[in-house]
């Protein structure tokens, strides 16, 4: 079945606008407030990333349990995941915000600090970076060759290619959950330095995982809107609802569990990070994050009837990427900038990369048909019933 | 008293969804419909309704604000005791209790009123129709006061559409 995207001319200069937005508010901001703005770089990058790696880990996930229902629509996560290359460069380039984001990165820190200097033979800057070149070398590996070998299922057919794309995803998954986790502990967990939390890769993991299929979810429902994929029924809205259901019981209970050990607990070490997020702006926040990210989601997607409706799932979908935002706002802010400042700055950053974000997807969702042509599943997909 | 039924035994769901249709068409109530595995387009068609995950949500609400509060009188009102320096309203730890309990609670609940709804319980004789129904076979069931006078009728569009027996039963 060929279908082809077509990338509309006026959304691509509504993208370029974006990214010129985004970079006029970069410009500014490292002249106005350098701390800030580098919080506003890490947190956007490690925003889209995180889809990426969601999307990613999506496809993993379907071709291991052999699913059919997805089949038709697995060009939208190819797509996210091709964004991971772009990432890559922003994170090299994160080079320059060290000394603003990381209290380890100072020379002075380890020679003052009994604590920095014990983690100091990981926490090193060259060792960071050899460890970011290696992470993202291993995502865009898998990705591309999945995505290569999707491709040629398209041209040639055959159960080959799919037999080995899920033998890939077999090692995708793999290196996902122990590169990934690793990865959020050196760009999130590292900004506290003297704070540790066992939960707190694995809860980042869950999140991206959670707002890469909402994103997902989001691309389909808005291809479908203009025209595109009309194979969807409501049974693959079902479906997608119930990964968003599902992730967010996990990432409700991942949130959960961690703050739940720390409060018990109740060691100075550990109590650190909530001390200091217990105030004001970040207060809310901490019940913000439990509302957007489990509660609403939750209780709206329970119901058969609510859970296949695109107008309900829309509204839940986009409190979800906010929700994304706010948690990943709530992890950095107090350790970078302080007091929780937000304003066009933070706005400006943010559509900024949503402006390439959308660019890249809408580009990748162009150079291939829109529905794969010899997925063996693609029949039970596009007959999906239940 | 006893109804009386006619049954159809059908080889593949193809025919069994056909002569389905065919008798939904005539407006004919079908009593029950047995296959080795659920038919979405019987499903649909018998038009039976569930309220079972109705009682089930409001099982688990009511289980879970009834363990809540349960815990705060017991450690707030009724006794409360200082231990670890915490607050007497411990509330991240009670959630913990809360989720494992409101699932026991949904799920006992939730399988008594199934069961009280369906009229199962333990040691109960299974009311088997047609014991080939319990392995390939598949088998609709007419309710004989329904098409009174029409029986021939239905005979011969059970037949026409591929039904291997068709037969009457108390």
């Amino acid at each position: 079945m060929e279908e082809r995207f077509i990338f509309p001319q006026k959304l691509k200069y509504l993208t370029y606008a974006l990214m010129a937005i985004g970079a006029i508010a970069f410009i500014v901001g490292f002249f106005v407030d350098a701390g800030r703005t580098w919080a506003n770089y890490l947190l956007n990058n490690y925003y889209f990333v995180s889809l990426a790696i969601g999307a990613a880990f999506f496809i993993g996930i379907q071709y291991i349990s052999q699913a059919g229902w997805s089949a038709a629509f697995k060009r939208i996560p190819e797509a996210m995941a091709a964004y991971i290359p772009f990432a890559a460069v922003f994170f090299l380039l994160l080079y320059f915000g060290m000394s603003h984001l990381y209290h380890w990165a100072h020379h002075s820190a380890a020679e003052t600090d009994e604590l920095i200097a014990h983690k100091e033979p990981y926490l090193n800057i060259p060792f960071f970076y050899l460890r970011v070149i290696l992470f993202f070398g291993l995502w865009i590996f898998m990705t591309k060759l999945l995505r290569k070998v999707s491709l040629r299922e398209d041209a040639e057919g055959g159960m080959v290619y799919f037999i080995r794309s899920e033998r890939y995803s077999k090692i995708l998954i793999f290196i996902l959950a122990v590169t990934f986790t690793l990865f959020a502990v050196d760009m999130l967990m590292s900004l506290e330095v003297h704070w540790y939390s066992t939960l707190y890769a694995g809860k980042s993991f869950i999140s991206a995982f959670l707002h890469g299929s909402s994103v997902i979810t989001l691309i389909v429902i808005l291809l479908h809107k203009y025209g595109y994929l009309n194979v969807l029924n409501k049974s693959h809205l079902h479906d997608f609802s119930r990964y968003i259901f599902m992730l967010a019981i996990v990432w409700g209970y991942f949130n959960f569990a961690q703050f739940m050990l720390i409060w018990y607990g109740n060691i100075p070490e550990e109590t650190v990070f909530f001390v200091k997020r217990w105030e004001g702006a970040y207060k809310a926040l901490f019940y913000a994050n439990i509302i957007i990210n489990w509660f609403v989601p939750f209780l709206i997607l329970m119901p058969r009837k609510t859970s296949r409706s695109k107008p309900v799932m829309l509204p839940v979908i986009l409190l979800l990427m906010i929700g994304q935002y706010t948690e990943l706002y709530y992890d950095i802010w107090p350790a970078v900038v302080g007091s929780a400042k937000f304003g066009i700055l933070e706005i400006g950053c943010f559509l900024g990369y949503l402006g390439l974000f959308g660019y890249v997807v809408m580009t990748y969702l162009a150079k291939a048909s829109l529905i794969p042509k010899n997925h063996p599943y693609l029949d039970e997909s596009i007959y999906h019933h239940f | 008293m006893s109804k009386k039924f006619l049954i159809g035994v059908f080889d593949d769901e193809s025919a069994l969804i056909e002569a389905f249709e065919k008798i939904r068409e005539k407006g004919v109530k079908v009593e029950e419909v047995y296959t080795p595995y659920p038919i979405h387009e019987i499903l649909h068609g018998m038009g039976k309704k569930t309220h079972i995950s109705h009682a089930a949500f409001f099982y688990g609400l009511f289980g879970a604000i009834g363990i809540l509060g349960f815990m705060y009188y017991a450690a707030v009102i009724d006794w409360p005791l200082h231990f670890g320096g915490k607050p007497f309203n411990t509330f991240p730890s009670f959630i913990v209790v809360s989720i494992v309990a409101t699932i026991l609670i949904v799920t006992l609940a939730t399988l008594f009123t199934f069961s009280v709804r369906a009229k199962i319980f333990p040691g109960k004789a299974a009311p088997i129709v047609d014991v080939r129904a319990t392995n390939d076979k598949f088998i609709i069931v007419l309710d004989r006061e329904t098409i009174a006078g029409m029986e021939s009728e239905f005979d011969q569009l059970f037949r026409s559409h591929g039904a291997s027996e068709v037969y009457e039963k108390e």
